[in-house]
């Protein structure tokens, strides 16, 4: 226990360790404590070596060359060896891999950098609260004769403790308020929840990379909250490492201009990509806001045909009618299908829909001839024809060009989930569902 | 086919509404930013400096125009390269402690700010006959309604639709038909006898009120905000330049306006609702109408976006959460800060015996004497490769830069002497 001698907290803040001066074992300053360098492979990092600034320069010593560590002094070997550099080499490992970062070439040496640099005072994700919040402090724990670090601090009373005030603040709360919360709790995050966003420069430098399971895990509404709160660097280094699926899961939940510059941003392949992962209608919308030009580069790159139709079709209607928000993904199906491959169909087809409780009936020249639920089908003999059971009176549909008002009224007065919307030849063209309606209804266009 | 191609022909023309949402969407942060630095105190400076000096400080324009390009211009490339705020950088670069203490210099100098825009919506309610106890505490209101309730892109376009209406000070101008030759010479020529004790205030009113720090935050959130990429930089450069320009021609024809009008004829003013009264004998009833509806849209929308911008930036800063749509619950110091600021900067204007002149003037002066610290952040940031990549300031631009900051110092300098230590000794 020689290392921590005469050091009695077992809690170390990164703010207090900051500046600590550093000597060797002659007594001869060599600089002050600037940063440490962490291994980023593990769950709660193990300090690896400290930082120091001398004239200018950058310099790091490795945590085996420590003989004393306190926050009044730093003793170091006289032999240790002083890297000069910004950053510390690594020797990566084969294990994969936590939270924080991830080296692409494993085995090889990784240039590190600083935990300060790519933490404090900059934006992280905490994964738990699913929020953006900014660091104040970094909290370590003397495990051995090691640091490793444990939480990052976000409070109020790290700020304090960054700005100086915090025993002054302190003892007026002590005097006010004994047993206020303030001095006893502190705002932080578990280590294993932080997801921190390296900036350009050492990104580019360094080639280390975001493990994005943590991020990936997320639903997409609250990837959509932290995406929004990001700056955008940040925003562009989660939303490029999201797969084609969870990225148009997630823009289709970012606010609608922040939608068309993420969307912009992107090269047109991957946008091709994401937009054919986004149900039509949203696809369609998106792209009608993105201009003219880069839509139809777009489009021109969707892979699937089918897809690709659609989205050109949908994109001929006003956004506020029911063409613009309708989806095209419904299941129709011919009078004279049996029950049996209707629900082949359905297996085979269920993802690309968007919704299978209704089936929509059609003629040969796609013309809506009626209506039938899923529950009805079911609960009906094997080889039945879907015509014989299915509504065909007054089957309940709007017209394309119908205000998106008079959509969620005729829906809101039939008690509709979904509703067909047909042309003027009754041709079947998409269903609206009541989700389609609800950013309307709630004013959020 | 045929007939769907005949169907997009006829989607094309969008309606009125639509077409002017994306006019105004194609207009840069550049020329928005510009736009907003015509606010109530830059209104009152400018006529002041016109009505005193006629057209003396003229050519001061010139170099305070090219150093507004270079500043905004920094502060854009700053957004467009590193995909964030100017508050961000700084807490990320120099700390806690810094960041805190500029910010706290910042909300003051913008609370000086927000007192302005609450002056000017009091010189206008008085031109038109409305007490100020009847139309700030209304005003406050509906800002604060506006900023809660309302929608921020909104707020913000209808203010710079609203400022369209300083262009019938450049028609207004043509009309009185100057002395071009005179103009021209007055704005080239650099006349150093007027630099005197006496018109130093509005020397630095008029630095203070075209390089104001909140508008170094403004622009560079809102090149983040577009998504503004590497790729349009030049575009950006030209939308900068395009805007600062706009300023240049607005103000100096609001100089040149109330030159030939109010300086000729040796009207003096001391309250900038003079400024508009003193329009009315020399250019008849109208202009003072339509100097009353600028002077309000400008300051009842910057009073609005003024603490709006302000609190943004502290919470970004300060690492709080932000949002007009969070509860106060969820973004509780967000929701104080901008509140406090417009009670306090309504209710100051409504102390009694307050000089609404001295309100527009002093903040300018606390601007001028905050913006030497923001531009020198500005300037460290811009040469740090980690923050701007390849995107760095020039050696050339560089110097120029830090020779701004030495001529703003110098005459802030000037100022406090004469304004301060002279006037106490």
């Amino acid at each position: 226990m020689g290392i921590f001698k005469g050091f009695n907290e077992i809690q170390i803040h990164f703010s207090d360790a900051l500046g600590t001066k550093i000597f060797n074992e002659d007594g001869i300053r060599i600089g002050n404590l600037s940063d440490f360098f962490v291994d980023y492979e593990e769950v709660y990092p193990l300090v690896l070596a400290i930082q120091f600034k001398n004239s200018g320069q950058y310099f790091y010593i490795s945590w085996d060359d420590i003989n004393e560590y306190s926050h009044k002094k730093i003793i170091v070997k006289n032999n240790a060896f002083k890297g000069r550099s910004r950053t510390y080499p690594k020797v990566t490992t084969n294990k994969i891999i936590t939270s924080i970062l991830a080296s692409q070439f494993t085995g090889n040496t990784v240039e590190y950098p600083p935990l300060g640099k790519i933490v404090l005072d900059r934006q992280i994700v905490d994964t738990a609260g699913k929020k953006v919040v900014r660091v104040n402090d970094i909290q370590l724990i003397k495990a051995g004769t090691n640091l490793r670090v444990t939480h990052a601090a976000i409070g109020l009373r790290s700020m304090m403790r960054r700005l100086g005030y915090q025993s002054a603040i302190d003892s007026i709360i002590k005097l006010v308020k004994p047993n206020s919360k303030y001095l006893t709790s502190e705002a932080l995050i578990n280590w294993k929840f932080v997801h921190a966003i390296p900036n350009k420069s050492i990104q580019s430098s360094v080639k280390l990379n975001l493990s994005n399971e943590d991020i990936k895990e997320l639903h997409p509404a609250d990837l959509a909250d932290i995406l929004e709160d990001l700056d955008s660097h940040g925003r562009g280094i989660i939303f490029k490492n999201l797969d084609p699926k969870t990225a148009a899961e997630t823009l289709s939940e970012v606010d609608d201009d922040l939608q068309v510059t993420m969307l912009r941003n992107e090269d047109l392949e991957r946008a091709a990509d994401i937009i054919e992962e986004m149900d039509t209608d949203d696809a369609a919308d998106l792209l009608h806001e993105l201009g003219e030009q880069r839509a139809e580069d777009i489009i021109s790159r969707i892979d699937d045909d089918e897809i690709q139709e659609e989205i050109q079709e949908l994109l001929e209607y006003k956004d506020d009618t029911a063409g613009g928000l309708m989806s095209t993904e419904y299941l129709s199906v011919l009078a004279d299908d049996k029950k049996d491959d209707i629900l082949k169909k359905i297996y085979k087809e269920h993802e690309d829909l968007e919704t299978i409780y209704s089936i929509y009936i059609v003629d040969k020249n796609e013309k809506l001839i009626g209506q039938c639920s899923l529950r009805k089908l079911i609960t009906q003999k094997d080889n039945i024809e879907i015509g014989e059971v299915m509504n065909s009176k007054d089957v309940k549909s709007m017209q394309v060009d119908s205000g998106w008002k008079e959509v969620a009224s005729f829906m809101s007065k039939y008690n509709l989930m979904y509703a067909p919307i047909i042309n003027e030849s009754k041709e079947l063209l998409g269903i609206i569902s009541v989700d389609d309606l609800l950013p309307w209804l709630l004013n959020e266009r | 086919m045929k007939d769907k191609k005949v169907k997009k022909e006829k989607k094309k023309i969008p309606s009125f509404y639509k077409r002017m949402i994306i006019l105004l969407g194609i207009i840069g942060p550049g020329i928005i930013t510009a736009n907003i630095d015509n606010d109530a105190g830059g209104i009152a400076t400018y006529s002041l400096v016109g009505a005193k000096t006629g057209y003396g400080l003229l050519w001061t324009l010139m170099p305070i125009t090219v150093a507004l390009i270079m500043v905004q211009e920094m502060s854009a490339r700053m957004g467009i390269a590193s995909g964030k705020g100017l508050a961000d950088l700084i807490r990320e670069k120099f700390g806690l402690k810094v960041t805190f203490y500029s910010l706290f210099l910042l909300v003051f100098a913008d609370l000086g700010n927000t007192m302005a825009e609450f002056a000017g919506i009091a010189s206008a309610g008085e031109i038109f006959g409305i007490s100020r106890y009847i139309s700030v505490p209304i005003c406050s209101l509906f800002v604060w309604l506006l900023i809660t309730k309302g929608n921020y892109k909104t707020v913000e376009r209808i203010f710079i639709a609203g400022c369209t209406v300083y262009l019938s000070y450049i028609v207004s101008g043509f009309i009185i038909g100057p002395d071009w030759g005179e103009v021209i010479h007055a704005t080239l020529v650099p006349n150093l006898e007027i630099l005197t004790a006496e018109n130093m205030p509005l020397v630095v009113g008029l630095v203070g009120t075209s390089i104001t720090p909140w508008m170094q935050f403004y622009i560079q959130s809102a090149v983040v905000e577009k998504g503004i990429t590497t790729k349009h930089l030049w575009h950006s450069k030209v939308d900068v330049i395009v805007g600062c320009f706009f300023m240049f021609l607005v103000t100096i024809f609001i100089i040149i306006c109330c030159a030939v009008t109010l300086h000729t004829s040796g009207v003096h003013i001391t309250t900038a609702a003079d400024a508009a009264m003193a329009l009315e004998p020399l250019a008849g009833k109208y202009s003072s109408i339509l100097f009353g509806i600028g002077l309000f849209n400008a300051s009842i929308f910057a009073a609005a976006l003024l603490p709006l911008a302000t609190s943004y930036y502290v919470c970004e800063g300060m690492g709080w959460e932000s949002g007009v749509d969070k509860t106060f619950k969820e973004a509780p110091n967000f929701f104080t800060i901008f509140t406090s600021l417009i009670i306090i900067g309504a209710a100051m204007v409504l102390l009694p015996g307050i000089n609404l002149f001295n309100i527009l003037i002093w903040s300018q002066v606390i601007n001028g004497v905050l913006i030497p610290i923001i531009l020198l952040f500005i300037i460290n940031l811009c040469n740090d490769p980690d923050v701007m990549g390849e995107y760095t300031n020039s050696t050339t631009y560089n110097v120029i830069s830090y020779g701004i900051v030495l001529l703003m110092l110098l005459v802030n300098g000037a100022l406090i002497y004469y304004e301060g230590i002279q006037r106490f000794l």
